[in-house]
């Protein structure tokens, strides 16, 4: 997946479209009933240092939009912030940016 | 219930009945955390260890395979943590920033398993119909909100 050898065959070429390893990881935080916005605004500055004007845009995003890209980075970078939101009871998921 | 600061500290107090109501709740968190599937148990438990891929199978099942048992270890002992700090007189310090950490995270495990067991909604208000047969839940999950909210707030500023 995140192989940069030179593609030999047409069909390597394909895969390498597919699963560019330059384009960034997101995290996903996607609209639930439960969680408090309040709740979620603190997880946003706590977790990932955003200022507070930033964490509220982020969660009215998700709470009106349905979903809000919270983070980008490698894979396992975002591996690591969906396992802490997580522990945060958020829910979080990983994709690769399109 | 009050959180407030005094002499620098930031407290949570609860009165004698919330202090027993949540000791409960407590021990019946572990219990489905630990414990064995029925009665609910196991959609809490997939609320709490979510899927981190949503349209990729194998990547969801391998990623939870990885974190799931963290998961339930740090739940387990912040759980125990909090147990442990809440004593008779009701009174628990949270200016240490893993204590305010863990007691905000404690509140949100136990609104996740009763918001999942009640099948809350986005258009949920905060009001209890005395008819309704989950009444009690009900608001056992409106004053955990209340807590968690109150404690949040004073975290933020």
């Amino acid at each position: 997946m995140t192989s940069t050898a030179t593609p030999e065959t047409a069909e390597e070429v394909a895969e390498e479209v597919v699963a560019d390893p330059d384009r960034p990881w997101i995290t996903v935080v996607w609209n639930d009933p439960i969680n408090l916005m309040s709740y979620v605004t603190h997880v946003f500055m706590t977790v990932f240092g955003y200022p507070k004007p930033k964490a509220e845009k982020l969660m009215l995003d998700v709470h009106h939009r349905g979903r809000a890209v919270v983070s980008s980075g490698t894979r396992e970078r975002m591996e690591l912030d969906v396992h802490t939101l997580h522990g945060y009871g958020l829910w979080a998921t990983l994709e690769q940016q399109t | 219930m009050k959180v407030g600061r005094r002499k620098g500290r930031l407290r949570l107090r609860l009165e004698p009945v919330e202090v027993e109501l949540l000791q409960t709740l407590f021990q019946q968190l572990e219990a489905v955390l630990d414990g064995p599937d029925g009665d609910g148990a196991e959609a809490i438990r997939d609320r709490l260890v979510p899927d981190g891929y949503r349209d990729d199978e194998e990547a969801a099942a391998e990623f939870r395979g990885l974190t799931a048992d963290t998961l339930r270890t740090e739940r387990d002992e912040r759980i125990a943590a909090c147990r442990a700090e809440l004593t008779e007189g009701g009174e628990v310090d949270i200016s240490d920033p893993d204590a305010a950490r863990r007691w905000i995270q404690v509140l949100n495990d136990l609104r996740l398993a009763f918001g999942t067991r009640l099948g809350v909604t986005e258009d949920d208000r905060p009001y209890v119909d005395p008819d309704d047969p989950d009444a009690e839940l009900r608001a056992i999950y409106h004053w955990l909100s209340a807590v968690q909210d109150s404690v949040v707030s004073e975290l933020m500023g």
